[in-house]
């Protein structure tokens, strides 16, 4: 079986940017302040799949930034290039945090460990030595990605609603296909980069059987609600922290 | 479990800090500079501008957040939006938000419209700002703005005091000159005392800011409806190639 391929490039609709358009963006980039973004410090490359399809594959370019030593927070991209569409995002939490969380909301988040030792999840443009020290951190991480961007079925806009993604747990679920076009643009091997990480560990504890959907497939649905809920009291003063 | 959960369960006070965790070692931070340097994070140098606005919960409209949107245009038609709860560089990444104009608005099915909110309140009213930028230069921008379409999902609750991003995500509405849709008052002079900016003073100077014709009554769908919508999500069986997990 293969899998689509959607590092192709399907416009989005809409004319090209204004030329007073792109000035004046210039002069916003240059003035203003990007405290948060700039915090942004380094690009992973891996696949998610849907929580209630794994058919479905999608390359996820990961741009992450550290909030401490236990807490990272990236957004998705389908290409790392300028036109990239910004597809999802991913939070990453040390073992030590996920284990804090309810189990209700430990299914939405996925292990880490098999994505690493395999070589699958990797830092384009960085020398093995040098990402190993990052991602023997990494795989004993957990994470929780939503996708705003159905780009695999087409869509040339974020329609619907969230999906709640799934990332490798083991051999045999990644088409092939699809991995060896990113070995090839990226020039890497990863059953090499697979060998070079044998000895990295995953989670102290064990993958905990509450991740990963709690095994099951895991589908969001939308639901119309009362905009204003009964019962609260909506007298208190709300400020914003 | 919903976007719409009053509360997301119980987790461990920890020191108060939002995420908790230890901070980053020395070393850490060295390996990650020199990794950094190799790679050239592309789509993060295309955002283009700071905006800072108001959001509202669409399940809730009493809660009500400052937003911090980092901008990059795709097309004269299309932005995206990586969200974030403050403008420093401690700021928590909420969600994202794409902006599209009205004319890719009106292609969308009545379904899709829904989840849409509109613009031009916001940018009349004075809402929205490019903090830094002089009002001038960015006023041929607020009049394309004006007429634009946005779709806003929160990731992470921070209003409600979540240490870490809970739950599905939520759908956002934009700021409405009527009943729930209005911002409250203290919220708006927090960010105006910081910036040193009056939002009132912005709504005049942008009177003559030229409405869109109409905006498309499937958007800001709580107007007409009285309803807002939550995502919930369900366990189910997943469609496999092999085994899982």
């Amino acid at each position: 079986m293969e899998g689509v391929n959607v590092s192709t490039h399907p416009e989005i609709p809409g004319e090209p940017t204004q030329t007073s358009t792109a000035l004046l963006e210039k002069a916003t980039a240059a003035i203003q302040g990007f405290g948060p973004v700039n915090k942004i410090h380094q690009h992973l490359c891996a696949f998610h799949f849907y929580g209630h399809d794994m058919t479905r594959q999608v390359e996820a370019h990961h741009f992450c930034g550290h909030q401490n030593e236990e807490f990272r927070q990236c957004l998705i991209y389908d290409r790392p290039d300028d036109d990239g569409r910004l597809i999802g995002l991913e939070y990453l939490v040390s073992e030590e945090l996920f284990l804090t969380l309810p189990d209700e909301e430990k299914r939405f988040w996925h292990s880490h460990e098999f994505e690493v030792k395999s070589g699958v999840l990797f830092m384009p443009g960085v020398p093995g030595p040098i990402q190993r020290q990052d991602l023997e951190k990494v795989a004993k991480t957990y994470g929780k990605v939503f996708h705003f961007w159905q780009v695999d079925r087409g869509d040339t806009l974020p329609l619907g609603i969230p999906q709640v993604m799934m990332a490798l747990t083991r051999e045999g679920q990644l088409y092939q296909n699809l991995a060896r076009d990113v070995e090839r643009r990226y020039n890497v091997s990863f059953e090499k980069e697979s060998e070079n990480r044998a000895y990295m560990t995953g989670p102290a504890h064990g993958i905990h059987p509450m991740a990963n959907g709690g095994g099951r497939g895991l589908q969001t649905v939308l639901r119309e609600v009362e905009c204003k809920p009964v019962g609260v009291d909506h007298s208190a003063a709300r400020v914003f922290v | 479990m919903a976007s719409s959960d009053a509360n997301p369960g119980a987790m461990p006070p920890g020191d108060g800090s939002v995420p908790p965790g230890k901070p980053m070692t020395v070393g850490h931070h060295i390996v990650d500079k020199g990794a950094e340097m190799m790679q050239s994070l592309k789509p993060i140098k295309k955002m283009s501008q700071h905006v800072c606005t108001f959001a509202i919960y669409s399940h809730d409209m009493t809660r009500q957040i400052q937003t911090h949107h980092y901008v990059t245009r795709l097309n004269q038609d299309f932005l995206q939006c990586a969200v974030y709860d403050s403008d420093d560089s401690s700021a928590r990444l909420i969600g994202v938000e794409y902006i599209i104009s009205g004319g890719i608005f009106e292609s969308l099915s009545p379904e899709e419209q829904k989840l849409w909110h509109s613009h031009a309140h916001e940018i009349k009213s004075g809402l929205w700002v490019n903090p830094r930028v002089p009002e001038m230069v960015v006023r041929p921008e607020l009049e394309n703005l004006a007429k634009t379409y946005g779709k806003f999902w929160c990731t992470w609750q921070t209003d409600r005091g979540d240490k870490l991003p809970m739950g599905p995500p939520a759908l956002m509405m934009s700021p409405q000159e009527l009943d729930l849709g209005i911002v409250k008052l203290d919220l708006v002079k927090k960010r105006d005392d910081k910036y040193n900016i009056s939002t009132d003073a912005l709504k005049t100077a942008r009177a003559e800011l030229p409405a869109p014709e109409r905006i498309n009554p499937q958007a800001d769908y709580w107007k007409q409806n009285g309803k807002g919508f939550a995502i919930d999500v369900e366990s189910t069986e997943m469609k496999k190639i092999t085994a899982f997990p």
